[in-house]
């Protein structure tokens, strides 16, 4: 039972993400919690392959990728209709080092309502079928980061 | 003939060194024969073509896909937002 009007917020952007502006547009008045997962650029990479990044550029499919997105929280609102809120947001562009590059988050009444796996599945799936992809520029030169998930029919 | 908007990202823009081409196909091209008749045209794809992903109309679309008229067509890696 969901009111038809549950804010999700989808978008792909050159401007820096504002948390608190998320946060209060996927607030209701029924909402007693938030589950919030955000990216940054990591400057440092010790696990594997050890590296230094200067920055990473990011491009996208615009119109595919928000409709996937929306698909994403789709998804989301079928596994945890408690879920009341969500964003989903990809910046693009030249981002550096501590830069937030991505948001999720969901809201709920409580805490306990599952709204953690929410966000997760959110970013997992984001890296899943979102048409985003970022280049990683070092001292070394550049790379295309290149993710290794092959869409399903479906999808 | 259908007439086709083509779209390529990341990896594979810089392999084909264009953004976008417009191209006429025969009418009931699938998409593996448009991979086929690319990678005539832009042999640098070859290589990335075991891992391209294609949609059409900014839905995945698969080899036995037939591209209809006026289709946007995209090709890209695998993705790596985030």
């Amino acid at each position: 039972m969901q009111p038809a009007n549950l804010p999700t917020i989808f978008s792909v952007t050159e401007d820096e993400i504002d948390l608190n502006d998320l946060l209060a547009k996927i607030t209701l008045t029924s909402t007693g919690a938030a589950a919030i997962f955000t990216g940054m650029v990591r400057g440092e990479t010790s696990r594997g392959d050890a590296h230094v990044t200067d920055y990473l550029e990011y491009e996208a499919y615009i119109p595919m990728a928000e409709e996937k997105m929306k698909q994403v929280a789709d998804e989301i609102r079928a596994k945890w209709p408690i879920v009341e809120g969500i964003a989903v947001v990809q910046r693009i562009g030249r981002l550096y080092p501590k830069t937030p590059t991505t948001l999720i988050a969901c809201t709920a009444a409580h805490r306990d309502t599952g709204v953690f796996d929410a966000a997760r599945y959110g970013i997992d799936r984001l890296k899943e079928i979102v048409p985003i992809w970022k280049k990683e520029i070092g001292p070394d030169g550049s790379e295309w980061v290149e993710g290794d998930y092959i869409p399903k029919p479906g999808e | 003939m259908n007439h086709i908007k083509l779209l390529f990202f990341a990896t594979i823009r810089d392999r084909a060194g264009v953004k976008s081409i417009e191209m006429d196909i025969p009418a009931e091209m699938t998409i593996h024969e448009l991979k086929e008749k690319l990678v005539g045209e832009y042999p640098a794809l070859k290589e990335s073509l075991h891992s391209v992903l294609m949609t059409i109309n900014r839905e995945y679309a698969f080899d036995e896909a037939v591209v209809p008229n006026n289709a946007e067509i995209a090709l890209f890696p695998p993705v790596s937002g985030g």
